[in-house]
């Protein structure tokens, strides 16, 4: 039994992916060098503060990973969450700034509740657009969305007047929560990942709505003649993506603060390869929400790395360019091998 | 007659299977040699072999007695071998000409000479008497033509040896006629031809030798003069086939019926009555509207007008799920594009329609799903290693027992079938023809779409024939005659 669990473990398709990021921590601890911190050695990358910085820093697009995976199982592409990210929190402030009853510096109930809804919702709405526009229209997703995605930042930015606006420092206080751990140290964004990411797989392996995405993805016609309503299933997995766009939206300006137009721009792309990384296939029927998860958290501690061993930060991109198609190429290389391990 | 090409101990592994093991086959020149066995005997690979898509593991093929090694197909090309493919294999956003000089593009310094390719195009298709449009985008054109295309660049390329891999799969029963022509021509002009082929029909028609591989090992070679459809069949399978002999089902209550049924440009005027008990086939040439039919009865198309019912009452238009929930049916004539989902596995393609059924508040109950699958996994007897397996790995007859299956765990009370057996090995036809009449003994109504008239006049308790998109005509079981269904097909 135990030496099944160890098996199906070692089988799991994230395998190589944990590796990669183990690996790439181990290698850090050892070469990143020590610091004294109130008298006490500390490692430079191994210590609480700097674990949890890659955790916050990776969460916002983390959970934009998930929702994208969903869209790219289902044999699509979304262009425009970064947009979305940058209209929600853009329309949410100012939306806030007109409510004084929620603009307050302790946070409430009614004060999260609220602006956290209308974020939410600002992200559903966006994403049905897109979805409609998609199943509807017949025209390819990535049109669609890089349509989408320069409107609806023209959007924020026309209503913000390309100004940055302020979150009330009520909402800071919650994401910012050190929920008991010492002062300095936020774990609230990383919950957060985790919470999205685990529906996302419990959606995506568990119920009918997520067997049927990876079914329209896999064979958008066989699904057809399986009577799948297929505009439907599309329709939904943009309206998930710009949900999960605005809650990314949500938590990030909040947690810094204050959202502006120029928010999460080029984010689309970093949460593509995030999914990309995490296994998901550009040609539909393939990934998972924990692959996307590790995908992001792989990206960000590359960036990370780049700084804890002082290397020039002028080759960040460099690096992650090579290092996105280094990681795909090596996943479905793992894939290959595995397929012909389970033929014998 | 000297061999032209001999096969030496030809092996080929795949992880977990041996799909060629030493075979031993000699090819006489200017011949028309059969290879038969069922889907996965290994003939489609000793193909690929000879035409140097595929390297062996171990053994030799010799061409007039030199050994070949191909590193691709483009050296077994030059040494005078080509091969005409299940799928065709050519561009299709291309025309005939350009696809005629692909590898070989004919030019003036950094520009394509269009005139010379033209030219080249014209002496290829005359060559073997086809008359083609040679500026036609080539998937513009029917799949036979298509294929004509095909075998004029391998013989303008100089084929001395050309491999057919089920070459009528996709052809009307005129295109196939029109094909068979073709390959008497060039045998009688010295071409040796390899033909690699289910239908018996065709083989005794066209070959002088068969040789029939099973399980990739080479079991015998004949002259053709010497088998018989029987002894084909128990040399291919192994054992005697069984006839499932008559069905006793009995005739109930209408299932489903249809009444002035008509989409633009497709069907005008269908209507018909389908009984429980009953097994109803559809006849007709390709075209004539069958398959359009089965599709808008099913939902699957918008534009139809008229009236369907199901056991009485209305089923409406244009939603597959409605059909679905009203217990019917259909398994598609083309099973990897509409039939299954390659990559997933056999239990998530059985269970696909019917997932509702199998959710609690949205979550699929694991338990309840393996169970309905493995259900019908037993009963359809699908050789896979498990529950678990990707489809896109099975056989064609395993991917189609898999499709049924998914209609099977449906429930349906009336079950359409598009071609049920196409591209399916004689063993699991007759098991797939063995479940349409359980089917009907269970009180189920089948509805059946082919285009092998044996087949139909087999199974069918009547028969209706298409031409041009209306029904021209009803035939009892006992009426039925190939004669008599060719006849009311073609309108002479």
């Amino acid at each position: 039994m135990l030496r099944q669990r160890m098996a199906a473990l070692l089988n799991a398709p994230q395998i190589g992916l944990v590796g990669v990021i183990v690996t790439l921590g181990i290698l850090l601890s050892v070469f990143a060098g020590n610091f004294e911190k109130q008298g006490r050695t500390v490692n430079v990358f191994l210590n609480p503060d700097s674990l949890l910085q890659i955790g916050s820093d990776a969460s916002f697009f983390a959970i934009m990973a998930v929702g994208m995976t969903v869209v790219i199982i289902s044999g699509g592409i979304d262009l425009s969450v970064g947009s979305i990210y940058a209209l929600c929190g853009v329309l949410t402030a100012i939306f806030l700034r007109s409510q004084p009853a929620l603009t307050g510096e302790d946070p409430s109930f009614a004060q999260l509740s609220v602006s956290g809804a209308v974020c939410v919702g600002l992200g559903l709405a966006c994403g049905v657009l897109n979805g409609v526009l998609v199943s509807r229209l017949r025209v390819h997703p990535f049109i669609i969305t890089l349509g989408t995605m320069w409107v609806f930042r023209g959007i924020a930015f026309v209503a913000s007047k390309g100004l940055s606006i302020n979150f009330p420092e009520g909402l800071t206080g919650v994401l910012k929560a050190t929920l008991g751990l010492e002062k300095g140290l936020f774990p609230v964004p990383l919950l957060l990942m985790v919470l999205v990411t685990a529906l996302g797989a419990i959606y995506l392996g568990r119920t009918l709505w997520g067997r049927q995405v990876y079914a329209v993805g896999g064979n958008e016609e066989a699904s057809r003649y399986a009577g799948l309503p297929i505009a439907r299933i599309q329709t939904w997995v943009y309206a998930l993506n710009g949900l999960l766009a605005g809650v990314a939206a949500f938590a990030g300006s909040a947690f810094y603060g204050a959202a502006s137009s120029a928010d999460a721009t080029g984010y689309e792309l970093f949460v593509i390869a995030s999914a990309v990384v995490g296994g998901a296939s550009l040609i539909g029927g393939k990934g998972t929400a924990l692959g996307a998860m590790l995908g992001a958290l792989l990206i960000v501690m590359i960036r990370q790395a780049i700084r804890i061993l002082h290397f020039d930060q002028n080759y960040e991109s460099i690096v992650i360019g090579c290092a996105v198609v280094i990681a795909v190429v090596l996943d479905q290389a793992s894939g290959r091998f595995r397929m012909g391990r389970m033929a014998k | 007659m000297t061999p032209i090409l001999e096969i030496k101990g030809v092996t080929k592994r795949y992880p977990g299977v041996i799909a060629l093991d030493s075979v031993d086959i000699a090819v006489g020149e200017g011949s028309v040699h059969a290879l038969m066995g069922e889907n996965g005997a290994g003939k489609s690979t000793l193909g690929k072999v000879i035409c140097g898509l595929v390297h062996p593991d171990g053994g030799t093929v010799l061409l007039n007695g030199q050994p070949m090694k191909f590193s691709d197909p483009g050296e077994a090309v030059r040494a005078g071998i080509g091969m005409v493919h299940q799928e065709l294999l050519f561009c299709e956003n291309l025309s005939v000409e350009e696809n005629l000089s692909l590898g070989d593009v004919p030019r003036h310094g950094m520009f394509v000479d269009r005139l010379e390719m033209s030219r080249r195009a014209h002496a290829a298709l005359e060559r073997i008497g086809v008359n083609v449009d040679t500026g036609a985008r080539l998937g513009a054109l029917p799949v036979a033509v298509q294929q004509m295309v095909q075998i004029a660049g391998a013989v303008a390329k100089g084929a001395r040896v050309l491999i057919f891999d089920e070459p009528t799969s996709s052809l009307s029963h005129s295109e196939s006629e029109r094909l068979f022509e073709l390959i008497d021509q060039l045998k009688a002009d010295g071409v040796t031809c390899i033909y690699i082929s289910h239908r018996m029909n065709e083989i005794f028609r066209l070959c002088d030798t068969i040789s029939v591989l099973r399980d990739g090992r080479h079991v015998v070679t004949r002259p053709a003069s010497e088998l018989d459809h029987d002894s084909l069949v128990k040399a291919m399978i192994g054992r005697e086939l069984e006839d499932a002999g008559e069905h006793d089902a009995t005739i109930g209550e209408v299932a489903l019926s249809v009444a002035g049924l008509e989409s633009p440009g497709k069907f005008r005027g269908v209507s018909f009555e389908l009984r429980n008990g009953e097994i109803l086939g559809l006849a007709g040439l390709v075209g004539a509207g069958r398959t359009e039919v089965l599709e808008a009865i099913f939902g699957l198309d918008p534009a139809v007008r008229g009236e369907i019912r199901v056991h009485g009452s209305s089923l409406g238009t244009g939603r597959v799920g409605k059909a679905i929930d009203r217990r019917v049916g259909m398994v598609p004539e083309d099973r990897k594009r509409h039939g299954l989902v390659l990559g997933m596995r056999i239990r998530e393609n059985e269970t696909l329609p019917i997932l509702p059924r199998l959710a609690k508040l949205g979550f699929v109950q694991t338990r309840n799903e393996r169970e309905t699958a493995r259900k019908y996994f037993d009963r359809l007897r699908i050789r896979a290693p498990g529950l678990e397996s990707v489809t896109a790995g099975l056989s064609g007859g395993n991917q189609q027992k898999v499709v049924l299956a998914k209609w099977l765990a449906a429930e349906c009370d009336v079950l359409m079938v598009d071609e049920p057996t196409r591209g399916v090995d004689v063993g699991a036809k007759s098991e797939i023809h063995e479940i349409l009449r359980e089917l009907t003994v269970a009180g189920k109504a089948v509805l059946m779409v082919s285009s092998e008239l044996p087949e139909l006049i087999k199974i069918s308790d009547r028969i209706l024939v298409f031409r041009g998109g209306e029904i021209v005509g009803e035939v009892s079981r006992a009426e039925a005659s190939e004669e008599r269904l060719i006849r009311l097909m073609t309108g002479v």
